[in-house]
């Protein structure tokens, strides 16, 4: 199959749920840094440290969870194929939740801001956190966008895990560098 | 609307193989028992050299599968399948793709070149109704299933490419010439399916003149 179709050449694009919309688009702003993050989300697993099996299916989890985000995002809801991909389930943030405090359990306790570097897996995850941050962002405009048209916001599912993947990704961050004895560098510290 | 799932390998048999034309001819295959599909769904068909998609012309409510093969003489899978025996085993997987019709009050308006009208056929042999339905092809012995689509659709719009004599109701040049020419511009839904050359021209034309368009696209390699 060939990758380029040349039908969006004139700046358009088309949504999955059909609707050609321009390229600068919010949503189309929405979809393109979750794709950023998901790309993100791979780097981190080039560099996560020998031997992390839980992380790194944790990980895999979330690239998987996050292309599901991105198709809902170019999915409008009174569009076609809305069925087919509906909001995530709050489930997924449950689990986030979990792999959190999993990780937090074994770090030092926070109390000053943490500079965002250390070693290559933690650096990593903090470019992806801010990569997370900012779809998170994109999503809630164009679920603001959507309410201010006369429709219900959307995306429940998909703001909490973004928002909880932001954290899960800082505290990856932490927990990368704990167990690879990278000296955690503080704020004014 | 078919749900995202992991594709399935599935095994039938050749029951039939009838000539269309010269380079094209349908296949039919038994239906594995569980194998379930909507009309617009591809399946990819194995040899042992390779795979290929191919649409499901069939109903999903009919007893066998059928498929809709251009023969290229030089290809790795469409000699093959020219030439397997009645009775051979073949092995897909499938079904993939998101390429159905959606109930919407919006007019519909499928275009399609060559075999691109496979899924057409599968969707309307699923009793999809009210359609408009423009097919471009260079003969008219390329109109494919042009007696089952015809009376169904409520325009079904030859678009013939060679300078020949053209059968009655018929457009003389490509499907994108009729689109910017012929039809009135409204808000409908456009489903496009055939050459990516066709496709990427009607696009420019419904981006042009059909702004509320919805467009899904499904391309023949």
């Amino acid at each position: 199959m060939k990758v380029y179709t040349g039908t969006g050449d004139r700046g358009k694009t088309s949504l999955f749920s059909g609707e050609r919309i321009d390229k600068s688009n919010p949503r189309v702003e929405a979809y393109g840094d979750v794709d950023e993050l998901n790309a993100l989300i791979g780097a981190i697993l080039n560099v996560l440290p020998e031997g992390r099996t839980t992380e790194a299916e944790q990980l895999e989890q979330v690239l998987i969870d996050l292309f599901h985000v991105g198709a809902c995002l170019a999915t409008t809801s009174d569009g076609q194929n809305a069925a087919a991909f509906t909001d995530l389930p709050a489930e997924k943030t449950t689990w986030l939740e979990k792999a959190i405090d999993r990780m937090d359990a074994d770090l030092p306790r926070l109390t000053r801001f943490v500079l965002p570097m250390g070693h290559p897996a933690a650096s990593a995850c903090h470019l992806a956190r801010c990569v997370c941050r900012r779809a998170e962002r994109r999503v809630v405009r164009v679920c603001l966008e959507t309410e201010a048209q006369g429709g219900d916001q959307p995306y429940h599912g998909i703001r909490g895990y973004l928002n909880r993947l932001s954290d899960y990704l800082f505290v990856m961050a932490r927990y990368c560098n704990h167990i690879t004895g990278t000296v955690e560098r503080t704020w004014g510290g | 609307m078919p749900a995202p799932s992991k594709a399935a390998t599935w095994s039938c048999r050749l029951r039939e193989r009838r000539r269309l034309t010269a380079g094209t001819f349908e296949l039919r295959l038994t239906r594995p028992p569980g194998f379930s599909y909507q009309a617009g769904q591809r399946i990819a068909l194995r040899t042992e050299a390779t795979e290929r998609d191919y649409t499901l012309v069939s109903a999903p409510a009919d007893e066998n599968l059928a498929v809709l093969v251009r023969l290229i003489p030089a290809g790795r899978v469409t000699p093959f399948l020219d030439q397997a025996p009645i009775g051979s085993e073949l092995l897909f997987s499938g079904p993939n793709g998101y390429f159905c019709l959606r109930p919407d009050a919006r007019p519909v308006v499928m275009v399609a070149s060559g075999t691109g009208i496979a899924p057409f056929a599968a969707m309307v042999r699923a009793g999809a109704r009210p359609f408009v339905l423009l097919h471009g092809v260079r003969t008219a012995d390329e109109l494919y299933y042009r007696a089952e689509l015809q009376p169904a659709a409520k325009h079904y719009v030859p678009c013939l490419s060679a300078k020949a004599l053209l059968p009655g109701g018929a457009f003389s040049g490509y499907v994108t010439a009729y689109l910017q020419t012929r039809l009135d511009p409204q808000p409908c839904d456009f489903y496009l399916s055939g050459r990516m050359e066709m496709i990427r021209d009607a696009m420019e034309i419904i981006d042009a003149r059909f702004p509320d368009a919805r467009v899904y696209t499904e391309a023949f390699f």
